[in-house]
């Protein structure tokens, strides 16, 4: 779906947030590589996703009204094969019928699994005195404990992406550490001026969450998205 | 384009042919009075008090209403209570003004229903009728070259510094104020001087257009609180166009984070108002300054040294302690101090006594005289991998006689690099201090302060570098 298209539906359904489908979707279309995914209605449908993007996969809940869905019993990580998708499926259903009854469900995001790499967060908010601002920063303790990240206004270039790498104060784990190799940064470049140019153009968006994206020598997949609009 | 107009715009309150004072008065300690005055003393355009109450004020003739007088105005001055300024302001837009200061408070301010609307009510006047406004709230301008003086603080309470290169734009009154006070206890030059207070209508950016522009403006400094919503991406374009021709050094006020806003995300959870300023800071090419003391010290390297090339820097003392400290302070910093290369050691040790360090930094010892420096420098600063030099000429010394001071202006000129001092001591270190800034060659109390003003001028050198632009 086009970005527009996403946007507009949600804000004609009144809904704040992005549905983590429609979050994977319009990052993707703004050039971000994604975990692949996809919406299955049912578990067989679940089971021939999976099938198609291939194992190990996750399956999550996605429904307007569950904004914690672990807490309701509604992911399920490390699928291996056909019948554990199947068994998983059936499963979360049933727990979200018995701890939300109440919650509409739109479906089940079938997502493959990002094997371990250095985990970074890029965001994006619309700030009222500069408009869109993008941030990049490490994963986990780095951002939460030690709030290690950058800034910049947008629109921005290729060499600012590259310097809001540099600035953070753990930049030497982007190396490599450990004798790991250096994380792909130009694909992490990539991501941030996605995000960049995804405000821009969406006046509705208020602000972005990519975390966790996971970076590899090679690559660098966006997990979980979060884009929360503005309501008129 | 744009920039032209502003330009024209706001040429009226820097440099206006003609001036009335709204709210002129001889009452002692009046805001009128003090204007008045300051325009008397030093203004070389044409002066029209205006105020109901008289007929004349300190000599001169006084007119009931701004419509009365026959004369073109080129700029009003507004210093009366603020629910009698819209009124007048419909009178300065009949009487076709443009530029007008307005120097009372009891606007948005207060944070009052009524102050709102009256601040809602002077916007409109002055958009409808196409008049530009500083204020309100304000001090307005000081003007070192014109005379435009709307600083309604009298001379024995706040000294007016000498002219100089450094203007200057502040969101608060009384610090830019306080800093006049103390640039002319020390002697340092401004050009004009700018308090905007509530910025109705000229800002930040208005302002860094003009002094863009401005001849007599070798350097800007900005204190700023914050900008008006929405202006902040027109800042970043204007700054970094400035900075491509003079340096802005700008101090950032409130640097807390907004910890009421809803974390709506995590990233809006972690971006405080600083540090959203902060990228702005970095992209628009501004010297921040994180201290009052480093306002003056990164104005006062930034205004008299070249463009840095590199980061390669030579310290040269007759302090050994300080030379440790500079090597740590420089390096901390994030200077390279080269160790003194195979060919330039030889010839040291050759020239100079046998118990003197060509190590970089390079102590020539508490037995050197002014020759020593000298010979040292000429073989230094000629050099392509020597970016800056600091010297540290400690006058306790007693072999110091004074000609290296003499020097070091000279070789300033000749060889167009950084050539920065410390100099610490009493009044023979001050009046060394004093001959050495009052030719341009910048004198640091602490080898802490050299450093960071050092980088400063490093990080300014690399973005005009970067950015095609020359000094």
């Amino acid at each position: 779906m086009d970005p527009r298209e996403i946007v507009g539906k949600a804000l004609e359904e009144g809904r704040r947030k992005l549905l983590e489908h429609e979050a994977l979707e319009i990052v993707k279309a703004y050039g971000a590589p994604i975990a692949e995914a996809k919406l299955a209605k049912d578990p067989e449908e679940a089971v021939k996703i999976a099938d198609e993007i291939g194992y190990p996969v996750v399956l999550k809940i996605v429904s307007p009204d569950i904004s914690h869905k672990s807490d309701v019993g509604g992911v399920i990580v490390g699928l291996k094969n056909h019948s554990q998708v199947l068994e998983a499926a059936k499963k979360i259903f049933e727990n979200v019928r018995r701890n939300a009854p109440k919650a509409r469900i739109t479906g089940l995001l079938v997502q493959k699994m990002a094997p371990p790499g250095l985990e970074v967060i890029v965001g994006g908010l619309r700030d009222n005195v500069f408009g869109p601002v993008v941030m990049f920063g490490l994963g986990g303790i780095f951002v939460e404990v030690l709030k290690d990240v950058s800034f910049r206004i947008a629109p921005i270039t290729e060499e600012d992406a590259y310097e809001m790498m540099k600035e953070i104060k753990s930049a030497k784990l982007l190396e490599g550490y450990r004798g790991q190799p250096p994380v792909d940064k130009k694909s992490l470049a990539k991501i941030i001026i996605a995000v960049a140019k995804l405000l821009e153009e969406n006046e509705e968006v208020e602000s972005i969450d990519l975390n966790p994206i996971i970076a590899y020598p090679d690559s660098a997949v966006v997990v979980d998205a979060r884009v929360i609009l503005r309501l008129k | 384009m744009v920039c032209f107009l502003n330009r024209g715009d706001l040429d009226k309150f820097f440099n206006p042919r003609s001036v009335a004072i709204i709210g002129a008065t001889h009452k002692e300690g009046k805001v009128g009075r003090v204007i008045l005055e300051n325009f008397i003393k030093r203004f070389k355009g044409r002066i029209y008090p205006v105020n109901p109450k008289y007929g004349e004020v300190l000599g001169l003739k006084c007119y009931r209403n701004v419509k009365e007088i026959e004369d073109e105005i080129d700029l009003a001055v507004i210093a009366i209570p603020a629910p009698a300024v819209p009124q007048v302001m419909k009178d300065l837009a009949e009487k076709g003004v443009k530029a007008v200061i307005i120097i009372s408070g009891g606007f948005r301010e207060t944070g009052t229903e009524e102050g709102r609307r009256l601040e809602e009510e002077i916007g409109r006047i002055a958009r409808e009728n196409n008049i530009r406004v500083i204020g309100p709230n304000c001090l307005g301008i000081y003007d070192n070259w014109t005379g435009v003086d709307t600083f309604f603080l009298p001379d024995e309470k706040m000294k007016r510094p000498p002219r100089g290169e450094i203007s200057f734009i502040s969101q608060s009154g009384a610090f830019a104020s306080a800093l006049l006070d103390w640039m002319a206890l020390h002697n340092i030059g401004i050009s004009r001087a700018v308090s905007y207070g509530n910025k109705i209508d000229v800002d930040d950016v208005d302002l860094l257009e003009y002094f863009a522009e401005d001849e007599k403006t070798g350097i800007i400094i900005m204190y700023l609180e914050g900008l008006r919503e929405g202006r902040g991406r027109e800042f970043i374009e204007v700054a970094r166009r400035v900075s491509m021709r003079k340096p802005i050094v700008i101090y950032k006020a409130g640097k807390t984070s907004r910890g009421g806003m809803a974390a709506a995300s995590h990233t809006a959870a972690l971006a405080g108002n600083y540090a959203i300023y902060r990228a702005a800071i970095k992209q628009a090419g501004l010297i921040e300054a994180m201290s009052f003391d480093e306002i003056m010290d990164l104005a006062k390297i930034l205004l008299t040294q070249p463009l840095m090339k590199g980061n390669n820097v030579y310290v040269v003392t007759d302090a050994g302690g300080v030379g440790v400290m500079l090597t740590d302070a420089l390096t901390m910093q994030g200077f390279n101090m080269p160790r003194t290369p195979p060919e330039l050691r030889e010839e040291l040790k050759r020239i100079l006594p046998p118990h003197c360090i060509v190590e970089n930094p390079i102590d020539l010892t508490g037995d050197t005289d002014d020759e020593r420096y000298i010979m040292v420098l000429e073989r230094l600063l000629p050099r392509d991998d020597v970016h800056a030099v600091v010297v540290v000429a400690l006058p306790q010394v007693p072999g110091i006689k004074g000609s290296i001071i003499d020097y070091l202006v000279e070789a300033k000129e000749k060889y167009g690099k950084p050539i920065i001092t410390i100099m610490i001591g009493s009044e023979e270190a001050e009046k060394f201090k004093s001959k050495l800034e009052d030719n341009g060659i910048p004198a640091f109390e602490s080898p802490e302060r050299a450093a960071v003003a050092l980088r400063a001028l490093y990080e300014y050198s690399m973005f005009r570098i970067r950015h095609g632009g020359e000094k």
